[in-house]
């Protein structure tokens, strides 16, 4: 008998995941609170599924297991109920998540960079940041960009590693008013298409400077010759990071953003040497060079290091400066659609996008089917959540519906994206909105294009055109509030 | 019926069979039940079997097979048969010969059991050919290994010399998925093994793997690099002022030899012949022009119009047999033959740790692919990478193998550690040296 059976890992693991969960600011009003309790961002579902269920499955398939959720701290029961329960350790169980908090109101976002300074205590080894929001394509595996990243890593001293995505032009205008905000902000980017090199990202302050002219340094073109540029693609915000950069975080602590201040500074090591003199030893980046030293040297399809051959630096370069291998990968994603859902445009194409593959059948187990009624019209390209409830001659048309849900008689909901615990009662119609949960639309109300936060009360007979509508109106006088799209009382009082 | 007709019988039986929607089982003329597995090994045609063929992914109705089931791939008589990669519409038929020279499961895969990530990322390497050559293979991986035992505890109530072994095996077996291993990869391991089996029980940990990391030092150092120095040194001897060397694709020992020769005053010109899809003797070719050699540079199939200028040719190996067969890069032998044919002498250069003990007759048994289309040119430039690509197509299957094999009748000489020698004489070396290996 062994009462001292421990198990020892031989093999640390080689990544951990980084995953930031927000507050979701543009997503407001769907993540104000519901009375008391948090929506957190994290746990708004698209297709109904909670949008922190994409990315943690998408790790899962990648073989990583450990995983740090950060999360602000009013968010932290909820989060970490769903992610312990039951129902989602199934869908990803070899997943080992460790929720921590760090303090942050709705009004003063944090950046990613201030949150990595941190946790970078926790962070002992390569990671990977990911944002809750992501929802990966289907071509397109984590593996692969890890491979990318280990690959070059090794070879050539890569230090992080991002994935950037074609943006898919979205539907037509009309569909989508545009205070909701448009699907994906394009930066325009350089990178190097043959050997994966990120080279340049145009941040906002670049734009600021110099709104007609795109600035980038001689020495970019004289390392990197043929170079492509493009404004098409946005950035997933996934990145693959070597350790060594959070040292580098907390030296450059003026930085908050990573995706438009740090990474962009990143970039320009690559070829500025001021910049890799200062820094370069501080990035070590080929710490794990000096094993393969030797087998690149024998090996036969290796042709040396690429070092900078800068003819105009030759004459001022200092003898005992050398310069330093490193280089920032990218991987570009062509196909399928992706995006991150970030705001309330978003939020409509990615479940317009799951919708256009879903079939919609009637459910088969009894009390699911007892439920909805028979003289229902549910089209194929509609998703039903479990027990709920359609009334007789109820319509629904390419639209998600979550759980719990009641849809009186007559009512038609078309194109619309209701949470979970909706009641929407006899005759009413929707067209094009987004209810939050526990939302209540009273009969023969009408709602076009309009949004409404977790708990709001629609009247019955109110028409309500583009309108985002919070809890906190109601206790505005029957004027209504002067910010705008903001909502007034409804007109039937 | 003759097997080519019973093969042309079945195969017209698995299209028909293939072109109409598969649903219920398959009753074989025996009466047998038979289930139709998700092919994924090559199944060769089993004459033995009833007619019917044994490929459909539709089917998968829970019979079972009763004892039927068609044997494994590795059979040397059958490799000639149809590639599992017969899509049940017939789209793509895969290769119908040296199927097996692909791996079976792609690379990609996430790592199975406990593999150090550092392994992980050599066996992506491997398989993405950045790391490539029997000598950058082998150190490399030794130096992986070292890093593997760095970090490897030895569980409570266990041994090293035991548990290591066991460890190591699961590292082995994943570089082993990405890309076969190299005959001196399997000869280093082997000596690895052997020290680890011999490594005293009562020593403290650390002091073990000191020692285990001393002798895989010492192990690269006099087998390869120390190898290398004496090479070079004996072939040096045998390249005189005016000579024209001749080279094929890239080799870590003849690049050696050949700058050595040039920093030691002799003064000759070198010949590169290269093929595609590899194209390794560009890089060769960077190398002998940063040292001012003068070098010309032609692909294999204008070797007939120099080879009459040249004086020797010098190749190196990838593994050399106990028959004297020289394994090595694919055109090698062409090279080889060629030379013969012109009575100019063929010297091969080879440490003597690639030596393996089997007999090799062809190089059909055993090969690889190389990796498709050549994705290190750059020229021109106005076209992308992907393009210069020969790809496969509905009509036709790219097929490159990576290695051919010498026969020892082509070849003057060998130059190893130990000495010039013939290749036939190859398995006295260890004796003569006092080895095992």
């Amino acid at each position: 008998m062994d009462f001292e059976e421990s198990s020892t890992k031989l093999v640390s693991h080689e990544f951990l995941a980084v995953v930031l969960a927000g507050f979701g600011n543009e997503l407001v009003p769907l993540t104000n609170d519901h009375g008391d309790e948090p929506c957190p961002k994290a746990l708004l579902p698209v297709a109904n599924r909670p949008m922190i269920d994409f990315p943690l499955t998408w790790l899962e398939q990648s073989g990583i297991t450990e995983v740090l959720l950060i999360c602000p701290t009013t968010h932290r029961s909820s989060i970490s109920h769903h992610i312990h329960s039951d129902t989602s350790s199934s869908s990803y169980p070899s997943l080992h998540v460790d929720v921590q908090t760090y303090e942050e109101s709705p009004d003063e976002p944090i950046g990613t960079c201030a949150v990595l300074k941190h946790f970078s205590s926790r962070i002992q080894r390569d990671f990977v940041v990911l944002p809750c929001d992501f929802v990966p394509p289907e071509g397109l595996s984590l593996t692969s960009i890890l491979n990318k990243y280990r690959i070059e890593s090794n070879l050539d001293g890569a230090i992080v590693t991002s994935c950037w995505l074609l943006k898919v032009h979205g539907p037509d205008r009309g569909a989508i008013p545009g205070e909701w905000g448009s699907t994906g902000s394009c930066v325009p980017i350089i990178w190097d298409k043959k050997s994966g090199t990120l080279l340049h990202i145009d941040t906002p302050d670049d734009r600021d400077r110099n709104s007609n002219e795109l600035e980038i340094r001689m020495s970019l073109l004289s390392r990197y010759p043929v170079a492509s540029l493009s404004s098409q693609y946005t950035d997933s915000h996934v990145y693959v990071c070597k350790r060594s950069i959070l040292d580098i975080l907390h030296q450059k602590s003026t930085f908050d953003s990573f995706r438009e201040e740090f990474l962009p500074w990143l970039c320009k090591i690559q070829y500025q040497k001021t910049k890799q003199e200062k820094y370069g030893r501080v990035l070590r980046p080929i710490q794990a060079n000096a094993t393969h030293a030797l087998a690149l040297r024998h090996s036969t399809l290796f042709s040396g290091p690429l070092l900078p051959q800068d003819p105009s630096s030759r004459g001022s370069s200092s003898p005992s400066f050398k310069p330093v291998l490193l280089r920032i990968g990218i991987v570009v994603h062509d196909t399928g659609f992706a995006g991150r859902v970030n705001n309330i445009a978003t939020l409509l194409e990615v479940n317009r996008q799951f919708l256009t593959r879903a079939n919609y059948t009637l459910p088969t187990d009894p009390e699911n089917r007892a439920l909805i009624d028979a003289k229902s019209q549910i089209s194929s390209d509609s998703m039903i959540g479990s027990s709920t409830k359609i009334g007789e001659r109820a319509t629904i048309k390419r639209s998600v519906i979550g759980r719990h849900c009641v849809i009186g008689k007559m009512a038609r909901v078309v194109g619309s994206v209701l949470l979970d615990h909706c009641v929407i009662l006899d005759g009413a119609k929707l067209e094009g909105c987004i209810l939050g949960r526990n939302t209540r639309v009273g009969a023969k109300a009408e709602l076009v294009r309009s949004l409404t936060q977790a708990g709001y009360e629609v009247d019955a007979g109110a028409t309500i055109r583009n309108e985002k509508l919070e809890v906190s109106d109601w206790t505005a006088g029957p004027q209504g509030t002067d910010s705008d799209g903001v909502s007034q009382e409804d007109e039937g009082l | 019926m003759t097997k080519a007709e019973r093969r042309e019988l079945q195969e017209r039986q698995r299209a028909a069979k293939a072109a109409k929607v598969a649903t219920g089982p398959q009753i074989s003329g025996a009466g047998l039940s038979v289930k139709s597995p998700q092919a994924t090994t090559p199944a060769p045609s089993n004459p033995k079997k009833s007619s019917k063929g044994n490929e459909s992914p539709l089917q998968t109705k829970g019979f079972l097979t009763t004892g039927a089931s068609g044997p494994s791939s590795k059979s040397t008589k059958e490799s000639k048969a149809s590639a599992a990669a017969e899509e049940a519409d017939g789209r793509s038929r895969g290769l119908r010969i040296f199927s097996h020279f692909a791996l079976q499961k792609p690379v990609g895969h996430v790592a199975k059991g406990d593999v150090h990530p550092a392994i992980v990322h050599l066996g992506l390497m491997f398989a993405e050919f950045k790391i490539s050559g029997a000598n950058a293979r082998c150190i490399a991986t030794l130096s992986v290994f070292k890093r593997v035992i760095q970090d490897y505890t030895t569980p409570p109530n266990n041994t090293l010399s035991r548990h290591l072994m066991t460890h190591l095996s699961v590292q082995i077996s994943h570089l082993v998925s990405a890309r076969p291993m190299s005959v001196t990869m399997g000869n280093a391991i082997r000596q690895l093994k052997l020290e680890i089996s011999g490594s005293d029980i009562d020593l403290p940990e650390q002091d073990a793997k000191d020692a285990l990391y001393g002798k895989i030092d010492n192990y690269i150092r006099d087998r390869i690099i120390i190898a290398d120095q004496v090479i070079q040194e004996t072939a040096m001897k045998k390249i005189h002022d005016g000579d024209v060397v001749l080279t094929y694709a890239r080799s870590s020992v003849v690049q050696k030899v050949l700058l050595e020769a040039w920093a030691g005053g002799t003064r000759f010109s070198v010949i590169v012949v290269d093929s595609r899809p590899m194209l390794e003797g560009k890089r060769l070719l960077s190398a002998f022009t940063a040292a001012s050699i003068p070098c010309s540079y032609l692909l294999l199939p204008a070797l007939g119009s120099v080879i009459s200028e040249v004086s020797i040719v010098l190749v190196g190996a990838h593994s050399i047999h106990s028959n004297g067969a020289v394994f090595s890069r694919a055109g090698t032998a062409l090279v080889a033959m060629m030379a013969k044919q012109h009575s100019v002498p063929v010297v091969v250069c080879c440490e003597t740790y690639k030596f393996s003990e089997g007999v090799r007759l062809d190089s059909f048994t055993k090969n690889e692919l190389a990796p498709s289309g050549d994705p290190f040119s750059s020229f021109p430039l106005n076209r992308s990478p992907t393009s210069l690509i020969i790809q496969n197509q509905p009509n036709l299957e790219i097929l490159n193998p990576l290695y051919d094999l010498t026969p020892p009748t082509s070849i003057t000489a060998v130059v190893t550690e130990a000495g010039v020698i013939p290749p036939d004489s190859i398995s006295s070396i260890p004796l003569a040296l006092g080895r095992l290996i």
